[in-house]
């Protein structure tokens, strides 16, 4: 049914359709609704959850830790520096295997300290071994909530779903709500071949020393690497049920595209329009909309971008010392290829300052009039 | 050692390569061989302690433990439990001033427990005639209660338990001392009280009412007659008031008096308005009496209403049947008729000035500042003295009470054999019915202990009860507690061992009390005992300080899984000392303080 819902109403509202068996929850800005809602759906008995109220993130996460081993879906969302304090439990959940769903509504970090739109937070965590799911629109972040659990479970990883501060968290946009029924149909019940049973006690997720520990890993990456090929399947299946489909990456016009934009997160919709204008002027632009990070899409993103001879980059982050992350990881996807396009790192949106058309069209321009990228990445908008 | 094991593991769990791993790690063998408990410098022991009520209340009442029973629906087993240490609970169910309430843990949390309730709860359940249980033989030794308020009650009804032959005697024809004819009915039915004494007189102690010692029986002869003598004669003469104008009449004349004829079935005529004086309980008695007789009723209090000494609940009830307090007063001079009806009241205000050896601010007169009161009668009620005449001077007196040893004993030389015994309002305690009651008991203990030629200094210890100076009759006899854990009776749980985090809000039952402008009309008790439905409900509030429930707090938060759960039909945990690291997670986590860490140096009785 189609309603006119925040971004933070269509995570809770996917959370309840994907029948979550425990939510263990800590607020912040801008999550915080997110848990409110579902703690009110618990309570009025909505949805058929334990809620866990956690005095920390980091409670949190290990809250879920505990109820995903004991075999259950599980829930959890956060944001910023919400997501920090979880750090060593979100690689934890990744070394277990557990198919937890996390909500990271991307905001700044502190200190300084700022709540708007920015993604250093859910990139800061790119090597806990998370699949990783950057969203558009507020329908995409409830399709992908859905979506995630089918794939975290097959897999046995654990997946965020990443979207912007209060561009969608706090933003009303049109989005349809399945049914349970069709939900039902696409998700079956989690039910873990493995699980503790009273009658045999097992230690879980205990010690092991060097002669195990390696496979382990390797084993987890292999799982992760496994999504790429299982994705594809996931989708397809959505797509039958629900009518949407949601490719690892999206390409717009970039068939005869002479330079493609990357962005992941809200700024993708900007820049749609800001192509759509430049294209009326008669530059050839593209778009690659970046949805999955981890795993690395290689194949795909080499497939698409090698069609372009410049590759422009904006990232809402920063890693100081580095630069953007997301043209970090393009360029290290791009190495290989024999004649690989020029890649223009740009950051902007820092701290949720906006990013307009006219930002979007400046920053192809920059691109355009240049041969080589400058040797530090574009701060578009920073105050000089 | 290790090492061993892991190659012997790693050859039953062979892999060749990543794929044959499991996602998550599970183990396959036990950590069992590695005795944790052996990193421990402090064990956790299962240890009951003395919970704040039953620190608080004179009697050492186990409160906890009759509590406890009730909850399990054992009405008449409670019962029994109760009287172990204080032997009328329909009684101080009805008039005990609440020192357990006072202390609840409960109180800082939402509201005390309604321990009094409970307690008459328990007492109107059972019939005190009912054969008792615990009923021993004769041990040869004959016992002479003199008095029969609640000292003396009680000191019968511990020395027949432990096998005296007691008589009691009373002056009156009614038994009960002040329970009769002080306090009055509508606190206190007749009913009641002669319910306990039938109950006293089916365990098989005499009672002689209308005997009194010093006319019907010198008691000299008393001495001479008896093994052992327990004076409990209360404070039944009131002080004098010493104001001009001020000598007995029919209108004029002590609270006390007048409760008295009431309670002893006269129709008393007080006329319109009557001047009550005085702050203690008594006045406030008097006041209700008057009231009930159909007059209007003034207190007049020398001091203000935080330094009155009668009990806020009882000042508020007072209130509430109209009673008016007229603070910093005191009379300055009664003009009287020919005819000894009252022409005048004048009184003077007073203000506090510096304190004075009992702590409180002396009230001194304000000159010049006398004002009228209308009275037709005036009651005073500023004190109640023991009259000490039936002694003969054979036991000495000090500032108008008995000095007594440790034990009650009474130092005396006299002609008889008996060793005399003191207790209740004669000697220095506080003049409550629960103090009466335990120095009872405690003279009765100190009796067999003079008995069997033991020290009762050296028992004292064993038997008191936290802070003191209560003692427990329980201990006394070995007999077993309702909880069958370890008992270390001197520790105290206040409400700062509580973690009120595992408990939930729940409000007092509410009593069941007559409106006062219902209740002032009749001498007829005005509050009902809880029903069985009402008496669950409250008894489910208790706390259980200190008192180990088995609620599995200690089980769920121990890292270790070092406490078992074991079904002897006793108590339900046992701790797997083996692994037992001495975190000191179960004791923190306990709600109830019902853990004690102790230093594993130190050898531990009972323990295996």
């Amino acid at each position: 049914m189609r309603q006119v819902i925040k971004g933070n109403h269509a995570v809770s509202q996917a959370v309840k359709l994907s029948r979550v068996e425990v939510i263990s929850a800590f607020p912040i800005t801008p999550q915080t609704t997110i848990v409110e809602e579902l703690s009110e759906m618990c309570a009025r008995g909505d949805v058929d959850a334990k809620f866990i109220k956690v005095e920390s993130e980091h409670s949190a996460m290990a809250g879920l830790v505990g109820a995903s081993t004991a075999g259950v879906r599980t829930f959890t969302a956060t944001s910023g520096n919400g997501l920090l304090l979880m750090h060593e439990v979100l690689h934890w959940a990744a070394g277990a295997r557990l198919p937890i769903v996390m909500a990271n509504v991307n905001r700044a970090v502190s200190g300084v300290w700022n709540i708007w739109a920015d993604q250093t937070d859910s990139l800061s965590q790119r090597d806990t071994g998370w699949i990783q799911i950057y969203c558009e629109s507020n329908q995409e972040v409830l399709d992908s909530i859905i979506m995630v659990y089918k794939l975290a479970e097959k897999v046995s990883l654990p997946v965020m779903v990443a979207y912007d501060a209060f561009f969608l968290s706090h933003t009303s946009e049109i989005v349809d709500v399945p049914e349970i029924e069709q939900v039902d149909e696409f998700l079956p019940r989690y039910t873990p071949e493995v699980r503790p049973e009273f009658d045999d006690p097992r230690m879980f997720g205990g010690f092991v020393d060097t002669e195990y520990f390696y496979e382990q890993r390797y084993a987890m990456h292999r799982a992760s690497l496994d999504a790429l090929e299982y994705y594809p399947e996931v989708c397809k299946e959505f797509k039958h049920i629900f009518g949407r489909e949601y490719d690892i990456v999206e390409e717009y016009r970039t068939e005869d595209a002479g330079a493609i934009l990357v962005t992941a997160g809200t700024i993708t919709s900007v820049a749609r329009i800001a192509i759509d204008g430049m294209r009326k002027q008669g530059k050839k632009i593209g778009l690659m909309k970046l949805r999955m990070l981890r795993p690395v899409p290689v194949e795909r993103w080499r497939e698409v971008l090698d069609k372009a001879r410049k590759v422009i980059v904006i990232d809402r982050n920063i890693s100081a010392g580095l630069g953007g992350v997301f043209s970090s990881e393009i360029q290290a996807a791009l190495y290989p290829l024999e004649n690989r396009p020029v890649v223009y790192p740009v950051i902007a949106g820092i701290g949720g300052r906006d990013i307009t058309p006219a930002d979007v069209e400046g920053i192809v321009n920059y691109a355009l009039s240049n041969g080589k990228p400058a040797k530090m990445p574009l701060c578009w908008g920073l105050k000089q | 050692m290790a090492v061993k094991r892991r190659s012997e593991l790693a050859k039953t769990y062979d892999f060749k390569s990543w794929r044959d791993l499991t996602p998550m790690n599970i183990s396959a063998g036990t950590m069992l061989h590695n005795m944790t408990g052996s990193w421990r410098f402090m064990k956790p022991i299962y240890e009951d302690k003395v919970p704040a009520c039953q620190n608080a209340c004179p009697a050492g009442n186990d409160i906890e433990g009759w509590i406890r029973l009730v909850q399990q629906g054992e009405y008449e087993m409670a019962y029994w439990h109760l009287k172990r240490e204080q032997p009328f609970p329909a009684i101080l169910g009805r008039v005990c001033f609440e020192f357990c309430e006072g202390a609840c843990n409960r109180a800082p949390f939402d509201d005390p427990l309604g321990i009094k309730e409970l307690e008459r709860f328990v007492g109107d359940r059972v019939i005190p005639s009912t054969p008792h249980p615990d009923l021993p033989g004769d041990n040869g030794k004959s016992l002479a209660v003199v008095g029969s308020g609640p000292a003396g009650m009680s000191a019968a009804y511990y020395g027949r338990l432990l096998g005296f032959r007691v008589t009691i005697f009373e002056e009156l024809p009614q038994m009960g001392g002040i329970l009769r004819v002080g306090i009055p009915s509508y606190r206190l039915p007749r009913e009641v009280v002669a319910a306990d004494f039938e109950g006293l007189r089916k365990m098989g102690i005499e009672l002689r009412p209308k005997t009194a010692v010093g006319k019907d029986i010198p008691f000299n002869d008393l001495c001479r007659d008896y093994d052992y003598v327990f004076l409990a004669t209360g404070a039944h003469a009131s002080r004098k008031l010493n104001v001009e104008g001020g000598d007995e009449s029919h209108r004029i004349m002590s609270g006390l008096a007048l409760l008295n004829r009431v309670a002893l079935g006269e129709e008393v005529d007080l006329g319109n308005k009557v001047v009550v004086i005085g702050g203690g309980n008594t006045a406030i008695d008097v006041s209700r009496t008057a009231i009930r007789l159909g007059s209007h009723a003034t207190v007049i209090y020398r001091r203000s209403e935080t330094e009155m000494p009668a009990h806020p609940e009882e000042v508020g009830e007072a209130r509430e049947e109209d009673v008016r307090f007229r603070f910093l007063a005191t009379p300055e001079r009664i003009e009287v008729n020919d005819d000894g009806t009252i022409r005048r009241l004048v009184c003077c205000e007073m203000e506090l000035g510096p304190a004075d050896h009992s702590g409180r601010r002396r009230p001194v007169k304000r000159h010049g500042a006398l004002f009228d009161l209308e009275a037709d009668s005036i009651l005073a009620a500023i004190g109640e003295v023991p009259l000490f005449d039936y002694l003969d001077n054979i036991v000495k007196t000090e500032n108008g009470v008995i000095p007594v040893n440790e034990g009650l004993g009474v130092d005396v030389e006299n002609d008889g054999k008996a060793r005399i015994f003191a207790g209740g309002d004669i000697i220095n305690i506080p003049h409550t019915v629960a103090h009466a009651v335990a120095s009872g008991k405690k003279a009765a203990i100190a009796i067999d202990c003079a008995t069997k030629g033991v020290d009762f200094a050296e028992v004292l210890k064993e038997i008191a009860i936290g802070d003191g100076p209560a003692i427990s009759f329980s201990k006394y006899m070995g007999w077993k507690p309702v909880n069958p854990v370890r008992q270390n009776s001197r520790a105290v749980v206040d409400s700062e061992k509580i973690e009120y985090d595992y408990f939930d809000k729940a409000p007092q039952v509410e009593k069941k009390i007559q409106a006062g402008e219902v209740r002032k009309n009749s001498f007829e008790a005005y509050s009902g005992t809880f029903s069985e439905d009402e008496a669950l409900h409250e008894a489910g509030r208790c706390m259980h300080c200190g008192r180990c429930t088995e609620c599995d707090n200690c089980l769920i938060f121990c890292p270790d899984v070092s406490i078992l759960v074991i079904d002897n039909g006793h108590f339900g945990y046992s701790i797997d000392y083996d692994y037992c690291k001495g975190c000191g997670i179960c004791f923190t986590e306990c709600p109830r303080c019902a853990m004690s860490m102790v230093d594993t140096e130190i050898p531990i009785e009972g323990e295996g």
